[in-house]
């Protein structure tokens, strides 16, 4: 598998090199913001009731880039990337639960950081993730991209912006859709410690800048941490108990119970601050 | 400007990178066309939360729930293999309240929104008419933003 994905990329890449990756399956541009639907021939409706039994989760949680986006949006100005604290979270763990949790921080970690981190900065976490994503079975491919990745950054070929947009991909198309020899569960954890660092950095900046007011657009996500309760609180018969699990568990029914609330308040930042942080710091 | 390494992921379907969990050879057509579109939106400043592919019969669909942030721009975009004519793209909020729905005819629907409110939505997409003769086909979803 190894060779034959590396052996067609370097063909594709030999036939690719001056030209757009490949010409889109039809040539009619696509609508935009459509309310207008007179000209479709049929269309399909869907009840609540339909809609909920039916829905997937796998778009369901926003990633902490998208966070720094909305902060921005928000007309808040602390960069998530400057939060980040300095520290070597290590991915390498007897729990898997854990692993998967530790990898999905220093994803986000990654991400957010990408852009301005020094090189060996950058290096050293990508290591942290090849090895996380190695030790939950994750397929080889991940592997290839993660080493192809260090290679360029090595090279000065990915730097800046373009790091960015590749850490991006990373994150947002392959993990998502991910295999992993361990269950479908690896792919919830990791997206739930890339989450959960996100929400003490955001509860962080608003704190910072005393912007409580944006409390409910930025940290109300019930449905986010239902999805994550369902994963952190799944039945197996061979989960042994884990400090760090017990912890995120716990934070994630705090971060229920304020989410339940009609309004955020300071006081509910503050706690999805600490809440969050008590789980980090423990990684 | 690409340099190799990402030329090279722009154009590896998904399935041949080993993700996806029912990688058909028609999936990979969507994928191809679908990461054309991120790679494309990212000279706009355009990012990906998430892409999937799925393959669905006829008059089949697909539900997803998004988390969706206030202030923050979203762009849904789809691309279906050559095996069907005509994907359709519908919006609902959390109520089930019908919010946009894309008004091509074609197996590239895309949809743009700016919600007022950060909450969870749904997301259908739905294999409105499918090729003569065809039992299903690829279809590749990424929610974009910016």
């Amino acid at each position: 598998m190894h060779l034959r994905v590396t052996m067609l990329a370097a063909l594709l890449v030999a036939c690719t090199e001056s030209e757009p990756a490949e010409k889109p399956a039809a040539e009619k541009p696509a609508a935009e913001d459509g309310a207008d639907a007179s000209s479709k021939s049929a269309e399909k409706t869907f009840s609540k009731e339909e809609l909920a039994a039916a829905a997937e989760n796998v778009a369901l949680v926003p990633r902490p880039a998208e966070m720094e986006k909305a902060l921005s949006n928000a007309g808040i100005k602390s960069r998530l990337g400057d939060m980040v604290s300095d520290r070597d979270i290590a991915t390498e763990h007897t729990n898997l639960d854990q692993v998967a949790v530790r990898t999905g921080v220093v994803l986000a970690d990654l991400v957010l950081t990408a852009k301005e981190a020094p090189k060996d900065k950058t290096l050293h976490k990508l290591g942290k993730l090849k090895q996380g994503f190695a030790k939950v079975g994750a397929g080889d491919d991940i592997q290839v991209t993660i080493d192809e990745m260090i290679a360029s950054i090595n090279n000065d070929a990915l730097k800046g912006t373009e790091l960015v947009q590749e850490m991006d991909e990373l994150s947002g198309v392959l993990v998502p859709e991910l295999e992993t020899e361990a269950g479908e569960w690896v792919v919830p954890l990791i997206q739930a410690g890339s989450w959960l660092e996100g929400a003490h950095l955001v509860s962080g900046a608003l704190k910072a800048e005393s912007k409580y007011d944006a409390a409910d657009g930025m940290l109300r996500q019930p449905a986010v941490v239902d999805y994550f309760i369902k994963y952190v609180e799944r039945e197996g018969g061979d989960k042994a108990p884990d400090e760090v699990v017990a912890k995120l568990k716990e934070t994630l029914n705090t971060l229920k119970e304020v989410a339940s609330k009609p309004k955020l308040e300071q006081a509910d930042v503050e706690t999805i601050h600490s809440a969050t942080g008590a789980v980090l710091t423990m990684l | 400007m690409r340099n190799s390494f990402r030329t090279a992921l722009a154009v590896l379907p998904l399935s041949l990178l080993g993700v996806g969990s029912s990688a058909l050879a028609d999936e990979t057509e969507a994928d191809s066309c679908l990461r054309t579109k991120i790679w494309a939106g990212y000279e706009d400043n355009w990012a990906v939360r998430t892409a999937t592919t799925t393959t669905l019969g006829p008059g089949e669909h697909k539900i997803y729930l998004v988390t969706l942030y206030a202030g923050n721009e979203y762009q849904i975009k789809v691309c279906g293999d050559n095996n069907v004519k005509d994907v359709d793209l519908v919006l609902h909020d959390a109520e089930g309240k019908e919010l946009a729905r894309d008004k091509s005819d074609d197996r590239e629907p895309s949809l743009g929104f700016k919600p007022e409110t950060t909450a969870t939505y749904y997301v259908a997409v739905y294999a409105a008419d499918l090729a003569a003769d065809v039992k299903n086909a690829g279809v590749a979803l990424a929610v974009t933003y910016k």
